[in-house]
C-alpha cells in the first residue's frame, strides 16, 4: 500500500484521534439507518426474553417443582425454557437479515470510497501512479473492506448479544430478587469500565502492529524484487540488517498487543467471575433477606450461562475486531484528505490579458491552434526547469513532431499543452483561449491526449471506442476503424459489440483501440504522446497520416485543429510539417531541413539513424 | 555444487519448520502448555467447588467459609492463568513469527538469484508476513490444544461422578450437535464464490482505469469511469446479503442445540434432585459441566488453526528450501588484471541446454562484446561470468582463481554488474548508487556523471536524496542509474548485460566514451544488441544456441553474412543498412573510431522513402 495511505494524519494520536475522526461519520451512518436498528433491536429483544426465561424458569422449576416435591411442575417450567430456546431460531435469522442491512451498505460505501479515492489520486497525478499504488488501491478495495465488513458484523453481533443478554439477565435478577442486582451490578460495571479503558490504547497498539507488519511486507518485497542486484552488489548483510530491524519492530508491537490481551482477560475476570464470587459471599445475607434457593440458582445461571459467554465474545470482538476496524476505517479516512489542488501559475502579464477575455466565447477563428508563451516548468521547487521559457506556435491544420532524448520533458510538454500540468510560469493558449481555468469537460472538447499507456477496459469494443463521444454514429465508428486500419483487430475481437478482455490484447492492439477512440472524439487538437510506440512502423505511419488529415479538414481547422506527435521513432519527425527538438538546452523548432542545419542534436540523431552500423559507406 | 540438490534441510518442510519454531521457543511453549493446563484444571474444579459451597451455604453450615475461600482461590487462579496464557501465548507467537521471518529473509538472501526469482516479490511478502504470522501460532495452538481437550473430557467424567444419568443424557444429545455443525459449510461456498467474483470484477476494472489514468485525466471522464468500475457493486451486495442469510440460518440451528442440551441435563438432574439423589449444588455443577463438555468446539477451532498454520508453514518452508549460494575463502592475486576464463561451462534450465561446453579466455583489460540471437545464452553467460548463476558443469576463473573459491566480499568488489532492468535499493538514490556499501559522495556523483545520470538526478525534487520509489524514472533513466551503480564499484571485471538497450543513441555514445575514459580500467563483458557497441569492443564473442560460434574482432566477423544478419535493425531500417549489409558489397572496416569520423550525411541521404524502407525490410 502506498506510504501516503499508511501514515496517520500528522500529529494525530492514533487511538483517540482515530476515534474522534471516525465517530461523526459512524454516527451519521447509523442515524441514516434507524429503521434497521429498530428492527435489529426488536429481534434481539426476543433473545432477551429467552435469556430471562432461562434463569427464571430454572428458579421456578426448583422452588415450585423439584425442591417442593412436584417433579411434574419442575419439568413443566423447564419445558417452557426449552420452548423459548426452540423459538430462538427465527429471531436469530431476523438478526442476521438486519445485520446485512448494516454491513452491506457500509461495504458499498467503502468500496465506492476506495474506487473514488484511487481514481482521484491517479487522475490528479498520473505520473506518480505505479504498481504499488495499484496494489494499495486493490488491497483497500478488497482485503481491507472485507476486514471492515467482518469486524463490523462481529462487533454488532457481539455487542448486541451482550446488551440484550444483559438486559434479559438483569430483568431476571430483578424479578427473582432485587437484592441480587445490588450484588451483581458493581463488579460487572467495574469490569466493563476496566475493559473500556483498555480499548483506546489497544487500538493504537493494533495500529502500530499493522503498520509494522506492512513495513515488513514492503521490506521483504523489496529484498525479493532486488535480489539479483543485492547479490551482485554483495549487499546481503546490509539488506538482512535493514529487514531485521523491521522484523524486530513487528515483534515488539505484537508483544505489546499480547500484554493488552492479558489485561483484557483480567477485565473479563472482574466483570464475569467476580459477581459469582460476590454472590456466594453474600449468600447468607441474601438467604436472610428471603431470597430462595431457586432464585440463587437462577442468578448463578444468569451469570455463568448468559453473561459470562456474552461478555467473553464481546470483549474478544471489541479488543481484536473493534480496534482493527477503527484502524482500517481510519485509513479510509486518511486517504480522503482532499487532494492538493493543482497549483495556480504565477500571474503573468499575458495571462492577465487572456483572463480578461469573456468566458464561453467561441474560440477565435484566426488564432493559432496552439500558442505556448514563455512556459517554464520544474519538477520541484529546487530543481532546474525541464521547460525553460519555451515559446511555440502551432498553426491551424499543422502537424508537429517533438523529438529529443528520453527524460528531456517531452511528456511534460504534452501535459502542459493539454492543460493537465499547470506550468510554473507562462501561458498556453488553444485557439486563442487559455488552457487553464477551464473544466475537464471543456478541455476534452478542445483537445484529446493519447498517452503511451493505452487505456482499454473490460467492456464492448463499441463502449471502448465511443468512450470520449458516446453519441458517435455507427458510420463514424466504422470510418474511424477503417481509416486507422483496425478492422482486422475489431473482427478478430468479434465485431464492435463483442466484449473484450484487455489482458488478451497486446500493447500494440491496445494502442490501436485508443487511437480509434481519439479519432472519434470531437476535439480538434490531437496530442499523441508516444501513443504509437507499440505499433509496427507501417501502422504508425498510417495512424499519423490519418490524424494529420483529420486536423487538416476544414471543420477541424476552423476549430483550431492540429496534430502534435511526441515521437518515439525518428520517422515520425520526417512526416511532420515542423519539428520541435528538445535537448535540454535551447529548444529548436523548424522544418526537417532547417533543423539539419540549426540543431546539432537533430543532425546527430539523423546521422546516427542513417548510419546505425558503423560502415563508412560503400 | 552442481544442480541444486533437493534440500535435505528439515526447515524445508512444513513440519520441520514448525518444529524448529517450537524448539526456538521451547521454554515458553512449555510454559503456555502448563498454564493452560492449570487453567483447565481450575475451570474443571470450579463447578464442583462452587456447588459444594452453595450446598453448604444453603444449609447454613459453618464449614462453608473454607469452601468460600477455595472458591475465591480457584476463580482468581483461573483468571490469572488465562491472562498469563494470553500474555505468554502472544509473546511466544510474536517470537516465532520473528524467527520464521528472519530465517526466511536469511534464506532468501543466501539463495541463487535464478532460484529466488521463482518467487515474485508480492508472493514473498505474503509468505513472510501473513503466512509466517499464521504459521507462528502453531506452537501455542498445539500447547493449548492439549489443555483444551482436558476441559471437555474432564467435564464428562465430572458429570459421571455427579450423576451418571446426566452424563448419559449429555452424551446421547452430542451426536445431534455434531450433525448440525456439519451442515454448516454447505450452501455457503456457492455464494462466497459469486461474492468474490463480483469483488474481483470491480478490482479488475479499477486496475484497468488506474493504468489509463492519464487518458481519463485528459478526457475528463472520471465520473463516468467511476460509475463503470462500480457497476458490479449491486451484484456484490446481493451476494453479500445471501451470505449473511445462510450464515444466520446456520447460527440459528447450532445456537439452539447447546442450550437445549443443558436444559435436558437440568431436567434429568431435577428429577434426581426431587428423588433426593442430587443436591442443588450438584445440579448447578452438572449444568456447568454440560456447558464445559460442549467446549469441544474450542478444540475443533484449535485443530482448524493448526491445519491452517501447517499449510501456511508449507508456503513459508518453500522459501527455506531455496539452496544457498556458497563462497570460498580465497582472494585474488594482487597483480591480476581481470583475466576471465571459462572452461567447459554448461548450464541447463529445465531440460534445455542454455550453455553447452563454453571455453573462453578473455585477457585482462579487454572489452568483449557478447552477441547472438535472443535465446542464444548471452545473459546466462553474463550471469555465469559474475557468479550470479552456478554452471552445471565447468569452471569460471578470474585471474586463475575459480569464482566459487573466492570470498564473497572479494568477488563482489572485483566483479560488477549492470542489468537491462536494474532494481534500485536503498533509502535514497545516493544510497542506491552506492549499492549498499559506504562510499564517498563524490565517487557516486562521478559514476553518475559517467553514466549520464547526474543531470537528470539533479532535476529531481530532492536530487540524490530522492527515494528511488518517489522518482518518476523512464526505462532509460533507470538503466543509467544501474550503470552508475556498477561504475561506482567497478573492479577487475564489469559485466554489462544489455545495460544500455533503452538509451537513445546519443546517450549510449556518451556513456561508452565515459566508460572508456572515466571508469576504473578493467575487463568488460558487454552483452549487446547494437552493432555500434559490438564494433567498439576489442573482441566479439558470437554465441549461437549456447555454443561459441566464433570469437574475434568485429571487423573479422563482419565478413560473415550471418553475423551481419544479427544486427538487422529493429525498426524500419534506413536505406543505408541493407546496402551496407548486402553480401554483394563487402564491408571494409578500418577502425571503430572511423565510424565516428564519418562526415555528416548529405541531405538526400537523410530522406529515405518510408515505403521503400518497408519494402526492403520485407525482402530480408
Amino acid at each position: 500500500m502506498s506510504a501516503a495511505a499508511k501514515s496517520p494524519a500528522p500529529g494525530a494520536r492514533p487511538g483517540r484521534g482515530a476515534l474522534r475522526r471516525n465517530l461523526p461519520p459512524a454516527r451519521r451512518f447509523l442515524a441514516g439507518r434507524k429503521r434497521v436498528l429498530v428492527r435489529l433491536g426488536g429481534w434481539s429483544l426476543l433473545e432477551s426474553a429467552q435469556t430471562f426465561l432461562g434463569g427464571y424458569c430454572l428458579a421456578q422449576a426448583l422452588d415450585r417443582g423439584f425442591l417442593a416435591g412436584q417433579t411434574g411442575t419442575g419439568l413443566l417450567w423447564l419445558a417452557v425454557a426449552a420452548a423459548s430456546i426452540l423459538g430462538a431460531g427465527p429471531p436469530m435469522r431476523g438478526v442476521f437479515t438486519q445485520l446485512a442491512e448494516l454491513t452491506e451498505p457500509l461495504r458499498d460505501a467503502l468500496v465506492r470510497r476506495a474506487v473514488r479515492q484511487a481514481l482521484r489520486h491517479a487522475v490528479t497525478d498520473p505520473a506518480r501512479t505505479d504498481d504499488r499504488a495499484d496494489t494499495g488501491a486493490v488491497s483497500r478495495l478488497t482485503h481491507q473492506t472485507e476486514i471492515v465488513r467482518d469486524s463490523f458484523a462481529g462487533l454488532v453481533l457481539t455487542v448486541r448479544a451482550f446488551v440484550f443478554n444483559a438486559v434479559g439477565a438483569l430483568i431476571g435478577l430483578l424479578a427473582l430478587a432485587p437484592e441480587l442486582l445490588l450484588v451483581v451490578l458493581p463488579p460487572l460495571v467495574l469490569g466493563i469500565g476496566l475493559f473500556l479503558a483498555t480499548l483506546l490504547p489497544m487500538a493504537s497498539a493494533q495500529r502500530a502492529f499493522l503498520d509494522a507488519d506492512e513495513a515488513v511486507a514492503e521490506g521483504v518485497g523489496a529484498v525479493s524484487a532486488g535480489h539479483r542486484d543485492l547479490v551482485a552488489c554483495g549487499a546481503q548483510a546490509d539488506a538482512a540488517q535493514r529487514t531485521g530491524r523491521l522484523i524486530d519492530t513487528a515483534e515488539r508491537t505484537s508483544r505489546v498487543l499480547a500484554r493488552w490481551a492479558a489485561l483484557r482477560t483480567v477485565a473479563l475476570g472482574v466483570a464475569g467471575q467476580l459477581p459469582v464470587l460476590l454472590l456466594l459471599v453474600t449468600t447468607p445475607w441474601l438467604l436472610r433477606q428471603g431470597v430462595t434457593t431457586g432464585a440463587l440458582a437462577g442468578a448463578l445461571t444468569y451469570l455463568l450461562q448468559a453473561l459470562l459467554p456474552a461478555l467473553h465474545s464481546m470483549m474478544t470482538a471489541l479488543g481484536a475486531a473493534g480496534t482493527r476496524l477503527l484502524v482500517v476505517v481510519d485509513r479510509f479516512q486518511d486517504a480522503t484528505a482532499p487532494p492538493v489542488p493543482p497549483k495556480a501559475p504565477d500571474p503573468d502579464p499575458d495571462m492577465v490579458v487572456e483572463a480578461a477575455t469573456p468566458r464561453g466565447r467561441r474560440p477565435s477563428r484566426t488564432a493559432p491552434a496552439v500558442e505556448i508563451r514563455a512556459v517554464t516548468h520544474a519538477y520541484g521547487p529546487d530543481s532546474p526547469p525541464v521547460l525553460d521559457h519555451l515559446h511555440l506556435t502551432v498553426r491551424r491544420g499543422e502537424h508537429i513532431a517533438v523529438v529529443g532524448p528520453s527524460g528531456i520533458g517531452k511528456s511534460t510538454l504534452a501535459g502542459v499543452v493539454s492543460g493537465l500540468v499547470a506550468p510554473d510560469h507562462g501561458t498556453v493558449l488553444l485557439g486563442g483561449e487559455p488552457v487553464t481555468g477551464t473544466t475537464a469537460q471543456d478541455l476534452a472538447d478542445r483537445r484529446v491526449l493519447i498517452p503511451q499507456q493505452a487505456y482499454v477496459f473490460t467492456g464492448s469494443v463499441r463502449d471502448n471506442l465511443l468512450h470520449l463521444r458516446p453519441d458517435a454514429t455507427s458510420g463514424e465508428l466504422t470510418y474511424a476503424i477503417g481509416v486507422l486500419g483496425a478492422e482486422p483487430l475489431v473482427n478478430r475481437l468479434g465485431g464492435p459489440d463483442a466484449v473484450l478482455d484487455p489482458r488478451g490484447l497486446s500493447h500494440g492492439e491496445r494502442q490501436l483501440l485508443a487511437l480509434c477512440r481519439a479519432y472519434l472524439s470531437s476535439a480538434p487538437l490531437v496530442l499523441l504522446d508516444e501513443a504509437t510506440c507499440h505499433l509496427d512502423p507501417a501502422a504508425e505511419a498510417r495512424a499519423e497520416r490519418a490524424f494529420a488529415e483529420r486536423a487538416f479538414t476544414d471543420g477541424a481547422r476552423a476549430r483550431g485543429g492540429a496534430l502534435i506527435v511526441v515521437a518515439h521513432r525518428l520517422s515520425s519527425a520526417r512526416r511532420a510539417d515542423r519539428v520541435l527538438v528538445l535537448d535540454g538546452t535551447t529548444p529548436r523548432f523548424g522544418t526537417h531541413e532547417e533543423l539539419l542545419t540549426s540543431s546539432a542534436l537533430y543532425r546527430d540523431l539523423f546521422g546516427h539513424w542513417q548510419h546505425t552500423p558503423p560502415p563508412v559507406g560503400s | 555444487m552442481k544442480t541444486p540438490p533437493v534440500p535435505q534441510d528439515r526447515e524445508g518442510t512444513a513440519a520441520g519448520l514448525l518444529l524448529g519454531a517450537a524448539r526456538h521457543s521451547a521454554g515458553r511453549t512449555t510454559a503456555v502448555f502448563l498454564c493452560s493446563a492449570a487453567s483447565a484444571v481450575a475451570s474443571l474444579a470450579l463447578p464442583a467447588v462452587l456447588g459444594r459451597t452453595l450446598d453448604l451455604l444453603l444449609r447454613r453450615s459453618p464449614d462453608a467459609d473454607p469452601w468460600l475461600l477455595a472458591c475465591a482461590a480457584v476463580i482468581v487462579a483461573e483468571v490469572l492463568l488465562d491472562a498469563l496464557v494470553a500474555l505468554l501465548g502472544g509473546t511466544t507467537s510474536a517470537r516465532s513469527a520473528a524467527w520464521l521471518r528472519t530465517r526466511g529473509v536469511g534464506r532468501l538472501l543466501a539463495a541463487w538469484p535464478g532460484h529466488a526469482a521463482r518467487f515474485p516479490p508480492g508472493d514473498v511478502a505474503v509468505r513472510l508476513t501473513a503466512n509466517a504470522t499464521e504459521a507462528s501460532t502453531a506452537p501455542v495452538s498445539a500447547a493449548t490444544l492439549g489443555a483444551s481437550l482436558l476441559a471437555p473430557v474432564g467435564a464428562v467424567v465430572a458429570l459421571f461422578l455427579i450423576d451418571p444419568w446426566t452424563a448419559v443424557t449429555f452424551l446421547a444429545g452430542l451426536p445431534v450437535l455434531l450433525l448440525v455443525l456439519r451442515a454448516f459449510a454447505r450452501g455457503s461456498s456457492d455464494s462466497v464464490a459469486s461474492y468474490q467474483r463480483a469483488q474481483a470484477d470491480i478490482a479488475t476494472r479499477l486496475v484497468e482505469a488506474l493504468a489509463g489514468a492519464r487518458t481519463i485525466a485528459a478526457a475528463g471522464t472520471e465520473a463516468r469511469d467511476r460509475d463503470r468500475i462500480l457497476a458490479p457493486l449491486p451484484q456484490l451486495a446481493t451476494q453479500g446479503r445471501r451470505m449473511w442469510r445462510i450464515h444466520g440460518a446456520a447460527v440459528a440451528r447450532s445456537g439452539v442445540l447447546m442450550p437445549l442440551l443443558t436444559t435436558a441435563v437440568l431436567a434429568v438432574g431435577g428429577i434426581r434432585l426431587a428423588s433426593g439423589d442430587m443436591s442443588v449444588g450438584d445440579l448447578l455443577a452438572a449444568s456447568r459441566y454440560a456447558a464445559l463438555a460442549a467446549g469441544v468446539g474450542t478444540a475443533a477451532g484449535l485443530i482448524g488453526s493448526l491445519i491452517r498454520s501447517r499449510s501456511a508453514a508449507r508456503r513459508a518452508a518453500e522459501l527455506m528450501a531455496l539452496p544457498a549460494m556458497t563462497y570460498g575463502a580465497r582472494t585474488l592475486p594482487p597483480e591480476g588484471r581481470g583475466t576471465l576464463e571459462l572452461r567447459g561451462v554448461s548450464v541447463r534450465r529445465e531440460d534445455r541446454t542454455v550453455l553447452a561446453g563454453v571455453d573462453l579466455t578473455i585477457p585482462g583489460g579487454t572489452s568483449v562484446a557478447v552477441v547472438g540471437r535472443s535465446g542464444a545464452g548471452k545473459s546466462t553467460l553474463a550471469a555465469v561470468a559474475g557468479r550470479l548463476t552456478e554452471p552445471d558443469a565447468g569452471t569460471v576463473l578470474l585471474d586463475g582463481i575459480p569464482l566459487g573459491a573466492l570470498r564473497r566480499d572479494v568477488l563482489r568488489r572485483e566483479v560488477g554488474h549492470a542489468f537491462e532492468r536494474p532494481v534500485l535499493f536503498g533509502a535514497t538514490l545516493g544510497e542506491a548508487l552506492a549499492g549498499g556499501s559506504p562510499m564517498p559522495e563524490e565517487r557516486v556523483r562521478a559514476a553518475a556523471r559517467a553514466a549520464s545520470a547526474d543531470a537528470f538526478v539533479r532535476l529531481l525534487p530532492h536530487g540524490y536524496a530522492t527515494p528511488p520509489q518517489a522518482a518518476p524514472l523512464s526505462g532509460g533513466e533507470l538503466q543509467r542509474l544501474g550503470l552508475a551503480r556498477s561504475f561506482a564499484r567497478a573492479g577487475r571485471l564489469l559485466v554489462l548485460d544489455d545495460a544500455t538497450s533503452s538509451l537513445d543513441t546519443v546517450t549510449e555514445r556518451q556513456v561508452e566514451a565515459a566508460l572508456a575514459r572515466d571508469v576504473r580500467h578493467g575487463t568488460r563483458l558487454i552483452v549487446a544488441h547494437r552493432l555500434s557497441s559490438a564494433a567498439r569492443c576489442d573482441l566479439v564473442v558470437w554465441l549461437e544456441e549456447g555454443r561459441v560460434r566464433a570469437t574475434g574482432p568485429h571487423e573479422e566477423l563482419w565478413r560473415s553474412g550471418e553475423y551481419r544478419a544479427l544486427f538487422a535493425p529493429p525498426e524500419p531500417g534506413p536505406a543505408a543498412v541493407p546496402a551496407a549489409a548486402s553480401k554483394t558489397e563487402p564491408y571494409t572496416h578500418r577502425a571503430p573510431v572511423a565510424a565516428r569520423a564519418v562526415p555528416l550525411p548529405h541531405k538526400h541521404a537523410t530522406e529515405p522513402a518510408p515505403a521503400a524502407d518497408t519494402a526492403e525490410r520485407a525482402d530480408r
